[in-house]
């Protein structure tokens, strides 16, 4: 279909090395540092220390192949998916509940199908491709209060359902926050963004308020410990603020180059699954705040490489998709690094491409490579 | 399809898009950079504090090795006291339920391999998730472990058994139970020593434990280090199992034969026996009774009825079983008795206040001090010299003896014989005596008299035996020692304990001389019965009779040597309270040591040198055909002999005296002789003990008289 343009006009497509070579070597240190948190534990538990490894290395090269073959297909494609992944995505998420789903660390979060998948991950990747696509359907009413509110209310569902089912606030959080940074893209306004964020801090204040009246009074949920726990991690050091605070100790015990790779004191047994959520921290105390900063900026270039691709998609949808992409990114890198950080409570949410976790990696190669194929649309005449 | 397509390229994306994207970008390059100043602060504010936060939680630990207490062996090199490395059976019920796969191998494995409760494991697993130190079964051996230990370690086959592990440990293993119990003592938790050698020499025994222990390096990585446990040395000691085993086989068969006699329980109070090479003060077996197991011993049963036992609150369990702990060989004391009388002559004749060649007539008592004490023939034995003296064990001429002596010089001799005084044995648990014999200033006559002939004041067995030696071997005074080699694990000697000579007590001439008398006991005199047929012997009997006065509760006594010409082993028998009408017959000490004797000289390639006569030809043959039953056939003839003295009422006067007695009566009696072997000795004049009283034996006295003349 675009055959004949591309003959007529420029036979040369772009394709983002960068941002390329940024994910390939995310995905490398990532493996190493895997390697590095993980041996000691999974030497105990499995007797092989590159257990962890070998599993993500799997799911990276798996990822890396679907990675290609979604650049390489034209992301129109996807846009006749968009509805049907919306609705795909909630029967997932359903059909935890059923002997299909799978139950690790005490909570119900994981489907069966052939490998683990997480039903939160795809209703992420879809979401984006069904907002993208809803955007570009609604056209100038876009700027009008009913739509504002019709894109908001849009992911609810989804967020309502993962949190509900899954029990897994942290997904739900990212899944409303992509839709949230699409739609302040999209739209026009900025009062009205403002005036949902003042709300929404208002109502976090109001909310950590609540819980510390609470706390003197009675009982708390797990949330409300957590919260705890957060403004005084070493009060509940042996309970909600353990992990908290032996984060925290990995990074201040790092200093400004840290132990050297490998060198992790705090991975021999004391940050529980340091792999996963808190590989951040592990990172600060190998490597020090440089190798913790030299990889922040490998982020800050991996959005950059977003936003360029985003401003010179060849329309809308494609835009949209890669600002989707950006949201998602975004949001998680830099919750991961408030929670390690404790400048947030403590909820799990995985550093992308560096934690530990298959269905992860899975989909946001398949993200980037939504964006790679982005980027072939841009002519390169339109980026000169 | 083309409409659509065109339909989205219309909305492209706008420059305001591209406007709010960029701040989008820029918002979040805040917040990067917000996260980056945070962990800059992180740092700067509390990284000293967390980098010793971190260091400070590591485990440095973390495992203790035990070390191996060491063995006690005997003469010949066989243990008595050994460790065994045992192992406990720990679970760790985190790692058990880590995964649903892992709990059933593993406890099909554990339940195919150890007699475990399966409820009750099963139960207590489930139920405490997180608990990681579970003692399922303690000291098994590692046969026992071995089959479990090849399954666990079968991985293929076996890849789900998990969190189980073996916790080392050592055993105190007694190999022969009750045998010579006082004398090795016991080892409770942490190899601590409880009695006898075990708390003697504890800190020997013991070792250093190992350690495996972590540490940070110069550059603060963790690493690990291993020091082996130093295990501890081993004594051997001059004990003999075997003698030990003869020595204990007749105190029970004495104790059996009497038991309920005269009153309910054992055959005795209490039985001990001292065996002692007189060369050396090696102490060769040391036994006492009753026993108790010291594999167990805790346990009570042996002694007590099982009514006894659950009647007993904390305070008396305690009490009883700390009497049956106890080494009565060195812990008990009590009043000496005749055994004393050949201490008494040999310190008159060593300071030169009589020559031995002295007769003194004794008329059945004497009056010191305004007492009437009295010979345990109240009609009096008649002129005899001091061998007579010590033969009849009269107390007259001992009385006479001890005043010619004097307070002082009886008192330094007391100290020379070091009674008063710790032997310093090398045994845990030995009494001290020094308030429980006279104090010479506040001494009266009549407290020199009784003590003449070993009343009044107290002793212990190893101080009388130890003494003894002394008088027999020449006056040396040798220190009495168990153990006499220390060996290091390996087996090579880390020290040896030579004998030691303390002192010189009496010159070699007076030793001869006592050696005399003593060995005219044996031959005509109270001790006749001890002596195992076919060799020489010598020694002394005793009977005392017990605080308080009059109760007809005696401690009858015999202390011999053979051979007795030139003493090779040293024989101490003492029973306290024997279980019989009358207690007050030496004969069941001598006829104790008698049947020790007869076995034990044999042992020690000691060989006869004497004829036997008939009659002990045809004992011994009786001896090996009802080898068990013979010594029971003794004691019985013993009773009947038993009933001819009735000396005990020999308790007129008394006041208070000085000295721990309080009033010392004259209380000593002795067995004079034995009616069935009477035949066999002619000479004594002891022949007719009369069964009915003490009167009817009036002509004894005299026609011994010529017969002490041959002495000079």
């Amino acid at each position: 279909m675009a055959g004949g343009t591309r003959r007529r006009k420029q036979p040369e497509y772009f394709f983002d090395y960068t941002l390329l070579f940024v994910v390939l070597f995310l995905l490398g240190f990532g493996l190493i540092m895997i390697y590095s948190t993980s041996s000691y534990e999974s030497s105990l538990e499995y007797n092989d220390p590159a257990y962890y490894f070998k599993k993500q290395a799997f799911s990276s090269v798996l990822g890396l192949v679907v990675m290609i073959v979604v650049s390489r297909i034209p992301y129109h494609f996807w846009e006749r998916f968009a509805f049907p992944a919306y609705f795909i995505s909630m029967i997932l998420i359903v059909l935890v509940m059923t002997p299909l789903g799978r139950e690790s660390h005490g909570a119900r979060r994981w489907l069966y199908l052939g490998m683990s998948v997480q039903p939160a991950e795809i209703a992420k990747l879809s979401m984006i491709l069904f907002l993208a696509s809803l955007v570009c359907r609604m056209g100038k009413s876009i700027k009008s209060s009913k739509g504002f509110l019709t894109i908001l209310s849009v992911p609810l569902p989804i967020c309502a359902m993962v949190y509900l089912i899954t029990d897994n606030l942290s997904s739900a959080i990212i899944i409303f926050g992509i839709a949230f940074l699409m739609l302040f893209v999209a739209s026009p306004d900025y009062k009205k963004f403002m005036l949902l964020i003042v709300a929404v801090v208002g109502a976090a204040t109001l909310a950590v308020y609540t819980i510390l009246q609470l706390s003197e009074s009675g009982k708390l949920g797990f949330r409300g410990e957590r919260i705890l726990a957060w403004l005084d991690p070493e009060a509940y050091a042996s309970g909600k603020g353990f992990q908290t605070l032996q984060a925290l100790y990995a990074i201040g015990s790092g200093g400004i180059f840290g132990k050297g790779i490998g060198q992790s004191m705090q991975k021999l047994g004391f940050l529980p699954e340091a792999q996963n959520d808190m590989i951040f921290s592990i990172i600060c105390e190998e490597l020090g705040l440089f190798g913790a900063i030299a990889v922040i900026m490998l982020f800050v270039l991996l959005i950059w490489r977003f936003m360029i691709i985003a401003n010179n998609a060849a329309d809308l949808f494609g835009a949209l998709l890669v600002v989707g992409v950006l949201g998602h990114f975004a949001i998680q890198v830099i919750l991961n690094i408030a929670v390690v950080t404790n400048t947030l409570p403590n909820t799990g949410i995985s550093l992308p491409f560096i934690s530990y976790g298959g269905t992860s990696v899975l989909f946001l190669l398949v993200e980037i490579g939504l964006v790679l194929s982005v980027a072939r649309g841009i002519k390169f005449k339109d980026v000169s | 399809m083309n409409k659509r397509k065109k339909r989205l390229k219309e909305y492209r994306f706008t420059t305001s898009m591209q406007k709010k994207l960029v701040i989008l970008f820029g918002l979040v390059l805040l917040a990067f950079i917000g996260l980056s100043t945070r962990l800059i602060l992180i740092n700067k504010d509390s990284g000293e504090q967390y980098k010793k936060q971190v260091l400070a939680q590591q485990e440095y630990d973390s495992r203790t090795i035990p070390y191996k207490r060491g063995d006690i062996v005997d003469a010949k090199g066989t243990p008595i006291a050994m460790s065994e490395k045992v192992y406990n059976l720990i679970l760790d019920n985190k790692l058990i339920l880590e995964k649903e796969d892992y709990l059933e191998p593993t406890l099909a494995a554990l339940f195919q391999c150890f007699d475990l409760d399966e409820g009750a494991i099963r139960t207590y697993v489930t139920q405490n998730p997180s608990a990681q130190y579970y003692v399922a079964a303690k000291k098994l051996t590692y046969e026992e472990i071995a089959p479990f230990l090849e399954l666990q370690n079968d991985v293929e086959n076996n890849p789900n058994i998990k969190g189980v592990w073996f916790e080392e440990e050592y055993q105190r293993i007694y190999p022969y139970d009750s045998l010579a119990c006082d004398v090795i003592g016991f080892t409770g938790k942490d190899n601590v020593g409880s009695y006898g050698l075990e708390e003697y020499y504890n800190d020997i025994l013991n070792g250093t434990n190992g350690r495996e222990y972590g540490y940070l390096n110069d550059d603060s990585t963790l690493e690990r280090t291993t020091k082996a446990a130093t295990d501890g040395n081993t004594i051997a000691t001059s004990l003999d199992v075997n003698i030990q085993s003869i020595v204990e086989k007749h105190i029970l068969a004495f104790n059996e034969a009497h038991r309920d006699e005269a009153r309910e329980g054992a055959g005795s109070s209490n039985t001990g026996v001292i065996i002692m090479d007189p060369n050396s003060g090696e102490i060769l077996a040391m036994a006492s009774y009753p026993v108790f197991n010291l594999n167990d011993t805790k346990n009570l049963s042996s002694i007590y009825t099982q009514e006894a036992i659950d009647a007993m609150d904390d305070d008396a369990k305690f009490e009883a079983l700390n009497a049956i702990w106890k080494n009565f060989c060195i812990t008990s004391t009590y009043e000496p008795g005749s055994t004393a009388k050949p201490f008494t002559v040999a310190a008159a004749l060593e300071s030169g206040k009589i020559t031995g060649n002295e007769t003194y007539y004794c008329e059945g008592h004497m009056d010191i001090g305004g007492h009437t004490i009295h010979c345990h023939n109240r009609l009096g034995d008649g002129l005899l010299t001091v061998k007579q003296g010590i033969e009849k064990s009269c107390n007259v001429v001992l009385m006479n003896v001890g005043l010619t002596l004097g307070i002082d010089t009886f008192m330094k001799y007391q100290s020379i014989f070091n009674f008063g005084l710790k032997t310093n044995v090398d045994l845990a648990g030995e009494a001290r005596t020094d308030s429980l014999i006279f104090d010479p200033n506040t001494m009266v006559p009549t407290d020199l008299a009784v003590s003449s002939f070993g009343q009044g004041y107290n002793v212990t067995m190893i101080q009388q035996a130890t003494a003894f030696c002394s008088l027999i071997n020449g006056g040396y005074y040798y220190a009495p020692h168990v153990v006499n080699k220390i060996l290091a694990p390996d087996g090579s000697t880390v020290k040896n304990i030579e004998p030691r000579i303390l002192k010189q007590s009496i010159s070699e001439s007076t030793s001869d001389l006592i050696k005399d008398f003593c060995n005219g006991v044996v031959i005509e005199g109270t001790g006749v019965t001890a002596r195992p047929a076919g060799y020489t012997m010598g020694g002394k009997t005793g009977t005392a009779e017990k605080v308080p006065r009059g109760t007809g509760n005696y401690v009858v006594s015999f202390m011999g040597y053979v051979p007795a010409e030139d003493p090779q082993v040293l024989i101490y028998v003492v029973i306290d309270e024997p279980n019989v009408e009358a207690q007050d017959n030496a004969r069941y000490a001598t006829i104790l040591t008698r049947d020790i004797m007869t076995e034990v000289l044999p042992y020690l390639n000691i060989y006869q040198t004497q004829e036997l006569t008939e009659d002990e030809i045809e004992e011994m043959k009786q001896k090996e055909e009802l080898a068990a039953q013979s010594v029971s056939e003794n004691s019985i003839s013993g009773n009947e002999v038993n009933e001819s003295v009735s000396g005990n009422a020999a308790n007129q006067n008394t006041e208070g005296e000085s000295g721990e007695t309080g009033d010392s009566t004259q209380a000593e009696e002795e067995t004079q002789s034995e009616e069935k072997e009477i035949q066999i000795d002619p000479e004594t004049g002891y022949a007719i003990d009369p069964v009915t009283g003490e009167f009817l034996d009036p002509q004894t006295g005299a026609p011994i008289d010529p017969t002490a003349s041959n002495l000079e």
